[in-house]
């Protein structure tokens, strides 16, 4: 599912379930997460906070371990992985935080951060060879001159030049796939839009592949409309599918109504625009997911007997390129509002 | 280890040399009072230290040089050229020198922020006194050991006390010994065993948290009982009881016990800041990075502690001289005289808390002790500026 095509995906998550002990309760934050990740793919995770987004980005890289499920990478499961392979996984898939401020460790200069995993790894020769590859790797990242940035502090830098460190960090080992967390959204907006060009061409030029968490659907659409986009509410993907396809005809009532909400930067725009009202503001605690479908206390669109017992598998749409996970509307039902 | 033997002529010519670089500087900027200072501290220190500790006390103060006339315009890396133009190949000899220069421009900072707080600089020039007391005192000033009986006599008094005088500036103690020639000679066998014990508690300390917290599990629990438990014994009445099942002849073994029994607080202080350290996004990047548990510990966590391992170190050093100083004056530690702890001891059980001239005996080694805390305590002040990395990049 979501295979894109290719042959093989670079990594996959397979029924992956997770949840995390707080005392005595168990709190479900991932359930039946299926996602894969081609080679050279962008893929945006998008859900409000809370939503299992971070959790799945840090499954994938190999941070936090599944509860139960598994984890591909390469159609490897990565808990057989040992030694050398273990390593190339780990190298292969980065992370990129979302505070610029507490990624970088303040002890060390910028040419220290990079310098440590391009000499314990032996990813250029000799000293002048690790000299070279961090200027390069600061030019990569439009830090330049580079010799203006090497020996400052992570607390010499602004914001947006820290997260460009963080990349460029990623970058020393280089990998396939980068998950960015968050990655610009502690940044000042004015230099958000340069950080995602220099993001894409990093994929255009190495064919690394990037999974884009965000809160933000419009930043969502902006980055990833050559990609793909997986909607998560409470620890499940709601639907996944082609950007285009999400942004301009979305299927399930969620995404439906985060469209309906993004704020356009015309205020005459976002006045006459239809907003989709929910039957309710509140999102449920992970302590109490609602049964059946997770949304059904929210969904306008709400069916007695079938949204709040059945669970919702995601499926493909039967007038679209997407999946999502709604049950009436899979079986081909029209959605109609609660109570009409 | 006898401090008194290590000093040389040697020594005082490797001071002399190395202070002379802040002389100079300080007398080209016009500002001869730093330079003064820094050259007597020199001075100093290159006696106490001799040959050995002369040796890295040169090679700071070739540091310290180098990074003067060393800039950074001189490294290709660090030019503003195109990536083309630059050769990044750097000699031995060039990256010493770069080293060098570094590490003269990390003492310089540190040198700054150490004067920056003016009260941590108080602390640090109390430190000093005590240094010199204790190491070039006694060759000034003899041991007056032996008890003195009509020799120092006064007239139509019935005890040998005597108040301060031109001639014996503390006065005399009961057997009409020179109550500063105790204090100079009786400070430093307390001094080194409270560092001892103070160094002892840290390293226990710091091994045991960052296990604690690092490895977890069942473990973290049963370190956690242990100091739990250890922190519930009342400590000074046990060392009391101990006193007085074990002699303390060797001082050393009371460094350990003391040790023993202080590590917990420290303990579960450094166990809960690795534990935040450990979930810090940039240790999180070094996992991802796949930089191995050693870099992590030694490279990406412990950086980040050290001014406060340190700055508890001192607390516990602290803690120890006041266990000791009580355990002497209790009488549970066997009396090598001269010591301060004796002295208290001595001087309340021979009535000098009820006659004034006698007042000396007792106040002279009491506020030895609480000057050498207060020192310690304001020290601390300056130690946080000067391991802030900040600092560092500060130039």
């Amino acid at each position: 599912m979501g295979d894109n095509g290719s042959s093989q995906p670079l990594i996959e998550l397979q029924n992956v379930n997770r949840f995390f002990r707080q005392g005595r309760t168990r709190v479900q934050v991932l359930q039946n997460i299926n996602l894969a990740v081609a080679e050279n793919e962008i893929l945006c995770l998008v859900g409000e906070s809370g939503c299992g987004k971070t959790t799945t980005g840090r499954i994938m890289v190999g941070l936090l371990e599944p509860s139960s499920g598994e984890v591909r990478y390469r159609g490897r499961p990565v808990n057989t992985l040992r030694g050398k392979d273990r390593a190339e996984y780990r190298r292969a898939l980065q992370i990129i935080h979302q505070d610029p401020f507490a990624s970088l460790n303040p002890a060390h200069t910028v040419g220290q951060i990079l310098a440590f995993p391009l000499q314990r790894h032996r990813m250029a020769e000799g000293r002048g060879g690790v000299r070279r590859r961090i200027w390069e790797l600061l030019t990569l990242v439009d830090l330049t001159p580079p010799g203006d940035i090497v020996n400052k502090y992570p607390h010499q830098l602004s914001g947006g030049q820290r997260q460009r460190v963080s990349v460029a960090r990623a970058l020393t080992v280089n990998p396939r796939l980068i998950v960015a967390d968050e990655a610009v959204s502690m940044v000042d907006v004015s230099i958000r839009i340069s950080l995602l060009k220099m993001l894409h061409r990093l994929r255009d030029e190495y064919g690394i592949a990037i999974v884009f968490i965000t809160h933000d659907l419009a930043l969502a659409k902006y980055f990833a409309w050559e990609g793909r986009i997986a909607v998560m509410y409470l620890g499940r993907i709601v639907e996944l599918g082609p950007t285009p396809d999400i942004i301009s005809r979305p299927a399930h009532p969620y995404t439906r109504a985060l469209i309906s909400a993004i704020p356009e930067a015309d205020p005459q725009i976002t006045r006459s625009k239809q907003r989709m009202v929910l039957r309710s503001e509140d999102i449920p605690s992970l302590l109490e997911i609602p049964p059946g479908c997770a949304f059904h206390p929210r969904c306008p669109f709400f069916v007695e007997g079938v949204c709040d017992t059945q669970l919702p598998t995601l499926e493909k749409v039967p007038d679209g390129s997407q999946y999502a996970a709604c049950t009436p509307l899979t079986r081909g039902q029209e959605l109609r509002l609660y109570g009409s | 280890m006898d401090l008194q033997s290590l000093a040389s002529p040697t020594g005082l010519l490797i001071g002399a040399l190395c202070g002379l670089v802040p002389l100079v500087i300080a007398l080209r900027n016009r500002t001869p009072r730093p330079g003064i200072l820094g050259f007597l501290a020199c001075l100093l220190s290159g006696f106490a230290c001799n040959v050995l500790g002369g040796l890295p006390m040169i090679l700071l103060t070739v540091a310290v040089v180098v990074s003067y006339t060393y800039t950074d315009r001189d490294d290709p890396f660090l030019s503003r050229a195109a990536l083309e133009e630059v050769d990044f190949e750097e000699t031995f000899g060039a990256m010493v020198t770069r080293r060098l220069a570094g590490l003269g421009r990390t003492i310089r900072a540190a040198s700054r922020a150490l004067v920056r707080n003016k009260a941590g600089f108080l602390g640090f020039l109390g430190l000093v006194f005590f240094f010199v007391l204790n190491i070039f005192g006694p060759m000034v000033i003899p041991y007056d050991g032996q008890p003195h009986f009509y020799d120092r006599r006064r007239e139509g008094a019935i005890n040998l006390f005597q108040g301060p005088s031109a001639e014996f500036p503390l006065g005399l103690d009961w057997q009409g010994r020179d109550i500063l020639s105790h204090i100079v000679h009786g400070g430093r066998a307390l001094i080194i065993t409270s560092v001892q014990a103070g160094v002892i508690t840290t390293v226990i300390a710091v091994i045991l948290g960052a296990v604690a917290a690092l490895i977890g599990g069942l473990l973290d629990q049963i370190l956690n009982a242990i100091a739990n438990f250890i922190l519930t014994i009342p400590q000074f009445p046990l060392l009391v009881v101990l006193a007085g099942l074990i002699s303390f002849e060797d001082r050393f073994f009371l460094a350990v016990l003391l040790g023993l029994l202080d590590w917990p607080t420290l303990m579960r202080a450094v166990r809960a800041q690795v534990l935040s350290l450990r979930e810090r996004d940039y240790v999180e990047a070094a996992y991802a990075l796949d930089l191995g548990l050693p870099h992590i510990v030694m490279r990406e966590v412990l950086p980040q502690m050290i001014s406060y391992i340190v700055i508890n170190m001192i607390f516990s050093i602290r803690g120890a001289m006041y266990a000791i100083v009580g355990l002497v004056f209790l009488g549970m530690v066997p009396f090598t005289e001269p010591d301060w702890g004796v002295m208290i001891f001595m001087g309340r059980s021979q009535g000098a808390l009820f006659s004034a001239e006698a007042a000396s005996m007792l106040l002279s080694p009491v506020i030895a002790v609480a000057l050498f805390q207060l020192s310690l305590v304001l020290f601390t002040r300056s130690l946080e500026e000067v391991f802030n990395p900040r600092l560092r990049a500060g130039l």
